[in-house]
């Protein structure tokens, strides 16, 4: 168990590209911290930096109090999962996961007592004779994450681990991987490109675009506080919604002002922008597909447009609007309390009037895309 | 009219492992088969004819070494089956000591080149797959280059350079494996190629794991490779064994070093082309025998593939 800290990372590739940026973050002893970003961001990158497998261009990563820039993987007392499992396909799940135990020349009783534990846990005793190919993708991935568990490391590293794995199975893995870090109680660092899986997992979140760090911040927080509008884009699902808007100043008190619709800002966000000392400015406007609310008649002070597309998720309608012909708005509306006439509104093709409140809007500013909230 | 737009029949069973139903496919119709069969009659022909092409000289050279050369005659003749199947050329390849003696340098040669040639090979192909170190791609594109030249253009060179270690003549056969085995870290292109498609996580899964490189190499590598490892000693066994050039060059003149080429060459070439003939081909065969063993034995590893369930895929 140790702490791991990355103090102005850098990793620049010897055709210069730079794959990773200035990166600092401390991860505390027996945190879940999760990289998430879309595919070139960097996110792996830094995670075979701290594995040791890519060399660190510039900057210090400790781990616990030890500098480790130089320092082989073998030594730094870490484990990891690779995203296609990479079990050694000629030898039995038994002898994978007592691979790194003989290595370290471990008696033959201990480094049995620890496969069979490890197979415990995962619930593969009934496998370790075969080879991996003899496996399924569940159990191959239940291996791979055996083989780290034997080891008992310092700090669990996690790339892609569930990527290779079917939705449900997925869903499956991922409760295990929580039940598993309440088990082991140990350091993680998990990298997906998945954010449903940075959101449930992640007791931190560092969200990464282009290299750079966007946020770092718990699930909570980043879904309710987007520093940016990239990250407001890329958690929750599905996207934000952003408008084009009008923000409008007029004796500290702040109005929303979009084609047909002004919104009062109220409360903490009206208390924000007054002690940013903010003024009248065009704004993106965000909200949440779950936080905006079909209305069912029409109504003053609204915003309207004719529906694209209905999707029926079963617990909930995801209507697709298109809003002056132009813009999609995606709202998600429960299905639970639906009257058959409301239903019958929110067909394809007819047109829907929707609002939300001054509680759940963000602002950003058009130019750099940074919260005015923040 | 009617029947034409009716919807055809179709069996249909539930594929469930893609969770999909699936319609059954109709047997092909006959002719089609009959079409197969007239294609695989014709390759089979085809097969055979160039068979026969090839193995006729060699059925030519096992007839001939049946020939007795005192009974008989020992040169060239007009018939192809021998009168009466004699051993006496081989007993005469025996108790001659010569042969036995070429046997032995070629045997000694070939063992020590194909073990020290199989290390250089696979040591310089896995550096050139795992590794990133400056200069790797000129290396590679270098070796490529000088790979063009043909080996024989050195052969003066090499000659003067080997005579002054005196590994010429009664250093021949030293002399030899040092030849042949220098440059053999340029033959990497195909194992390097066979390492390529193990996957490098793997290593990396390994090197976390607590190994070196070079237990990464014999531990998970060198298992996953065994078709390409044998394919490399059966190069390095073969190319010193049927070496003709060089090895006449380096043994010059010293019968004690010559290698089964050079010696059977010499006794139809400089001795008695008429008297040698039959047991120059008994020699010949005798040369085959191994090479073929070793072949039988291992042609199982050319095409099997086992990173099977390495990963996903």
């Amino acid at each position: 168990m140790a702490s791991v800290t990355l103090e102005h990372v850098k990793k620049i590739y010897d055709n210069k590209v730079v794959a990773v940026q200035d990166f600092n973050l401390e991860i505390k002893d027996k945190e879940f911290v999760v990289f998430v970003g879309p595919s070139g961001c960097g996110k792996s990158t830094t995670l075979r930096m701290i594995a040791g497998l890519e060399d660190i261009s510039e900057g210090i990563l400790k781990i616990g109090d030890r500098v480790v820039n130089d320092v082989e993987p073998k030594d730094r007392d870490i484990a990891m999962v690779f995203q296609n499992y990479a079990l050694y396909p000629h030898i039995s799940v038994y002898e994978n996961l007592a691979f790194s135990l003989r290595i370290r020349k471990i008696p033959q009783e201990e480094v049995h007592r620890r496969v069979v534990q490890a197979a415990h846990i995962l619930g593969i005793e009934a496998y370790l004779d075969r080879k991996p190919r003899a496996l399924s993708g569940g159990q191959r991935q239940r291996a791979a994450i055996g083989r780290a568990i034997v080891r008992e490391p310092q700090v669990f590293l996690m790339d892609e681990p569930l990527s290779n794995l079917d939705a449900k199975l997925r869903n499956q893995m991922r409760a295990e991987i929580i039940l598993l870090r309440r088990r082991l109680d140990t350091t993680f660092v998990y990298v997906t490109h998945d954010q449903t899986e940075a959101m449930t997992l992640g007791d931190r979140i560092v969200i990464m675009k282009d290299g750079f760090i966007q946020q770092v911040g718990s699930p909570q927080e980043v879904f309710e506080k987007p520093q940016n509008l990239f990250v407001a884009g890329f958690i929750g699902s599905p996207q934000m919604n952003v408008f084009d808007a009008e923000l409008e100043e007029d004796a500290g008190e702040y109005t929303v002002v979009l084609p047909g619709f002004r919104l009062r800002l109220e409360g903490e966000r009206a208390q924000l922008l007054r002690k940013r000392c903010i003024a009248s400015q065009a704004v993106k406007l965000g909200v949440r597909p779950e936080h905006a609310q079909a209305l069912f008649e029409a109504r003053d002070n609204s915003l309207k447009g004719s529906i694209a597309v209905n999707e029926m998720m079963g617990s909930e309608l995801h209507l697709h609007i298109l809003r002056e012909g132009e813009q999609n708005v995606i709202l998600r509306v429960p299905t639970v309390d639906l009257s058959p006439a409301q239903r019958a509104i929110l067909e394809a093709g007819q047109t829907i009037h929707f609002s939300f409140q001054s509680k759940v809007v963000q602002l950003f500013d058009p130019q750099t895309e940074q919260s005015l909230l923040f | 009219m009617a029947k034409r737009d009716a919807i055809p029949e179709v069996e249909t069973y539930i594929d469930h492992q893609a969770g999909v139903i699936r319609e059954v496919q109709p047997p092909a119709p006959r002719s089609k088969k009959a079409a197969e069969r007239r294609a695989n009659r014709a390759i089979y022909t085809a097969l055979v004819i160039i068979s026969v092409v090839w193995l006729a000289p060699f059925l030519f050279l096992v007839l001939q070494s049946f020939r007795s050369y005192l009974t008989e005659d020992g040169g060239m003749v007009s018939y192809l089956v021998p009168k009466a199947f004699s051993l006496d050329n081989y007993r005469f390849l025996f108790e001659d000591g010569r042969y036995l003696r070429w046997y032995t340098n070629t045997l000694t040669i070939a063992l020590f080149v194909s073990v020290l040639q199989t290390g250089m090979v696979l040591s310089v192909s896995y550096v050139l797959s795992r590794m990133r170190f400056r200069g790797r791609r000129f290396i590679m594109n270098m070796i490529l280059v000088l790979g063009m030249f043909p080996g024989f253009l050195t052969l003066i060179a090499l000659y003067f350079l080997l005579k002054q270690f005196g590994l010429t003549q009664e250093g021949a056969i030293p002399g030899l494996i040092l030849i042949y085995v220098a440059s053999s870290g340029m033959g990497y292109y195909i194992s390097k190629g066979f390492f390529d498609t193990i996957p490098k996580s793997l290593d990396e899964s390994a090197r976390i794991d607590g190994a070196t490189r070079f237990y990464v190499f014999r531990r998970i590598i060198m298992p996953l490779s065994k078709p390409i490892v044998i394919y490399t000693i059966l190069m390095g066994f073969m190319a010193p064994w049927g070496d003709y050039v060089f090895a006449s060059y380096v043994a010059f003149g010293k019968s004690d070093s010559y290698n089964v080429a050079v010696g059977l060459y010499r006794w139809v070439n400089t001795l008695d082309f008429q008297g040698y003939f039959t047991r120059f081909c008994a020699g010949g065969v005798l040369v085959a025998i191994p090479i073929t063993i070793l072949f039988f034995l291992l042609q199982r590893y050319y095409v099997e593939g086992v990173t099977g369930g390495a990963v996903k895929g």
